[in-house]
Order: structure tokens, then C-alpha cells, then sequence
């Protein structure tokens, strides 16, 4: 293994360089001592994520608001904003939808509309670029420059894959749910003011608070491609 | 959007943080309090442009820190710490054999202040090395250096599978 594990910390806690980056994912393909590395880093983080991601979905209690809240607001007001709180509290499908369809597809391909997100029934599922990078792309196999980036792979409660990637435009997880790949959670893409405020640690918290045991690590994420995502 | 409001937005994440410092549920509110109370009196020194959050995550840090250090010249153990220090203390042995793994608030609790901090601000809220420098007002060396070694210890309490 040729990385000092301060080198590896970087690359896992997203602060190397493309071209350093590549070269560790690189390089960890056939180094498995490197890998396993890597994921005990991984792994660390999720667990911390996990295990204080509820914190922030509790409601805030009423004396830490009212500081802030001029007495006399109306509280059903009060309750919606507390609500919309987190950038990723469960998606609201039916009032965000259209919105979010519309900006990705001027976003990313103008002349290609809403060629990611696709409504099946009523739910929103990753079609074009996206679902093939969800179907296929390894997250220890991509590129550093790569369009769509898968993070983590994971298996939820329900026992479905589940992945969360990073797109210029869209950011989320995607589960494999009926041979299509659904869309768990959203927010705006790496590019967007909206994604830097919550920051890539936010997907890693949103996605921690999902899983069910630990993240794919690089061997069972193949594994599981290679199988097809079965459950 | 009113300076009132985005406080409120961030009122969730700065909890989480306040728990990760402070442990103790009513400690950690205890600690936000204190933070927006003196956010509130000093919004002048906040500059329109630049983040709030990490204003604010500065703030409660160091009246974090504060509080420490006076409960220290006191001579008073914060009682949050005492659970974790007595079965660090009597039953290292104990830590050892594996009887604390898996729990990751007594791993945290093993922690000095100063790991805990960039612990909490770069694997659980996010930040990058550079943003949690500038909350925490050291060298970016700084931290990578807190961060490997408060790193080190959770893994070795949490297990290798961490």
C-alpha cells in the first residue's frame, strides 16, 4: 500500500485532487489491503453519521425557537417552517416534481427532456444517464471527473440497494425497487447553492439514516451488480 | 431571508453539533441557548455575505470551550464526562475486551475536546478541512493532524469494522 493513511483520510473525506483521486481508486481496484482501508474509513464515518443524523430530524424544542420566533406567529406557520426544515426530509413528490423535472432538464440537457427523471406511477425514477450509472457505475471504478458519481451502496430495511450519487444538477439515493431505481431523496446538484449549504455530508447522514448493517464495501458492491441488485 | 429565520433553519444541525460537544440532550440545548442568545447580541459582527452557519458553529464552539476551561479551574468534572471516564479509568481492561464496541457515544467520550470538535464538524456535519479551520480559527494542519488521531482512537474502540 504506497498511501499514508493521512492520504487516504483526504481521499475518503473528499479533499484530494482528480488526479490523486483517481489514482487511489485506481490503485485499490487490485490492492485489496488499500480497499479494505478505504472502507474502514468509510465505515467509520457512516457509523458517526448514523448515529447522529436522528439528532438533527428531531423537532426543535420550543424554547431553542422561541428565541427566534417572535411570540404572536402564527403556529401552524411556525410548523410548516419546522417542517421544510432539513433539505432532506422525505421528498414531497407532488409539489416538487414538475420543478425538479424541469430544472434537471434544463440543466443538463436542454435538448433532452427530463431524459433522468422519469414519473412511473405516481413515483419518480431515474431514467437515461442516471439509471445506467445507477445500474452499472461502481463507485470504486469511475471517474474523478465523472458526470453522475456514485457514493455509497447499501442495503435498506426493506433489503433493497440503495445508492446515493452526486450529479451537477441532482443529488440523492436512488433504491432498486420493480427493476427501476427510485428516487429516495433529492436535492439540488453539486453545483447548486442549495447542495453546497447542506453540503455532501448531508447525503452521507441521509444515507447512514437509511442503511440497514454497513455500506458495500468495493467486493460486495460488484457482487451486487454483477447480480443485478437482487434483494 | 431575516437573520431570525436562517437561525432557525439551522437550529437542527447546530443541535446535532451541541450533542456531539456537549453529549448530554439537555446539556447540548442548553449549549445552543447560550449560542443564539449571544448570536442575537452581536448580529453586527456577523458580516451579510458570509456563512452563517459557520459563524454559528463558531460561536457555540467557543462558548463551549469556555465553559470547559471555567469548569476546569473549578476544579468541577463536568458531570457529562463522568460515566465515560470511570469506565475508561477503572476498566481500561475492560475497554479492551470489547466490552464498550460498538457504542459510539462512549467512543466520542474518549476523545480530548479538541479531536471531539473537528470530529463532529468534518465526518458528521461535513465540513471541509478548510471550513472547519476557519471555524475553529487554527491551521488547516491543525486539523487533519485532530482528525487522524481522534480518528484512530474511535476506530480502535468501535471495532475494526468501525
Amino acid at each position: 500500500m504506497s498511501f499514508d493513511p493521512g492520504t487516504i483520510a483526504a481521499f475518503v473525506d473528499g479533499e484530494l485532487d482528480d488526479l490523486t483521486a483517481r489514482r487511489i481508486e485506481r490503485e485499490a481496484e487490485s490492492d485489496a489491503a488499500l480497499a479494505a482501508e478505504i472502507a474502514r474509513y468509510r465505515a467509520l464515518t457512516a457509523k458517526l453519521s448514523a448515529h447522529f443524523a436522528p439528532i438533527a430530524e428531531e423537532l426543535v424544542p420550543e424554547r431553542l425557537r422561541a428565541l427566534l420566533v417572535e411570540p404572536g406567529v402564527d403556529t401552524s406557520m411556525a410548523a410548516r417552517r419546522n417542517a421544510k426544515r432539513g433539505s432532506f426530509a422525505p421528498v414531497h413528490w407532488g409539489a416538487i416534481a414538475a420543478s425538479l423535472v424541469l430544472g434537471l432538464t434544463i440543466g443538463l440537457r436542454p435538448w433532452a427532456p427530463a431524459a433522468d427523471i422519469a414519473s412511473v406511477n405516481g413515483r419518480l425514477v431515474a431514467s437515461g444517464a442516471l439509471a445506467d450509472a445507477l445500474e452499472t457505475q461502481l463507485a470504486s471504478d469511475q471517474l474523478a471527473n465523472a458526470e453522475i458519481r456514485i457514493r455509497l451502496s447499501f442495503r435498506d430495511r426493506q433489503g433493497r440497494a440503495c445508492r446515493s450519487f452526486e450529479a451537477r444538477d441532482l443529488s440523492g439515493i436512488g433504491c432498486r425497487d420493480g427493476g427501476r431505481w427510485e428516487l429516495e431523496r433529492a436535492i439540488g446538484g453539486r453545483g447548486s447553492q442549495e447542495y453546497r449549504q447542506a453540503s455532501s455530508g448531508e447525503l452521507s447522514a441521509a444515507a447512514a439514516a437509511m442503511m440497514a448493517g454497513d455500506p458495500f464495501d468495493v467486493a460486495a458492491e460488484r457482487a451486487a451488480r454483477d447480480s443485478g441488485w437482487r434483494n | 431571508m431575516r437573520f431570525e429565520e436562517e437561525l432557525v433553519e439551522l437550529l437542527p444541525r447546530l443541535r446535532r453539533f451541541a450533542r456531539g460537544l456537549a453529549r448530554h440532550a439537555s446539556d447540548a440545548d442548553d449549549l445552543c441557548q447560550a449560542a443564539i442568545e449571544r448570536a442575537l447580541k452581536s448580529r453586527d459582527q456577523w458580516q451579510q455575505g458570509t456563512r452563517l452557519d459557520s459563524w454559528m458553529y463558531r460561536i457555540t464552539r467557543n462558548i463551549w470551550i469556555d465553559e470547559r476551561r471555567a469548569a476546569g479551574r473549578r476544579g468541577v468534572h463536568a458531570p457529562i464526562d463522568d460515566a465515560a471516564t470511570q469506565v475508561a479509568g477503572d476498566g481500561a481492561a475492560e475497554v479492551e475486551a470489547g466490552a464498550l464496541r460498538g457504542d459510539v457515544d462512549t467512543a466520542m467520550a474518549q476523545l480530548p475536546d479538541e479531536q471531539r470538535e473537528v470530529v463532529m464538524l468534518v465526518l458528521v456535519e461535513g465540513y471541509a478541512y478548510r471550513e472547519a479551520a476557519d471555524i475553529l480559527e487554527v491551521p488547516i494542519g491543525t486539523v487533519t493532524s485532530r482528525l487522524a488521531r481522534g480518528r484512530e482512537t474511535l476506530m480502535h474502540y468501535l471495532g475494526e469494522a468501525a
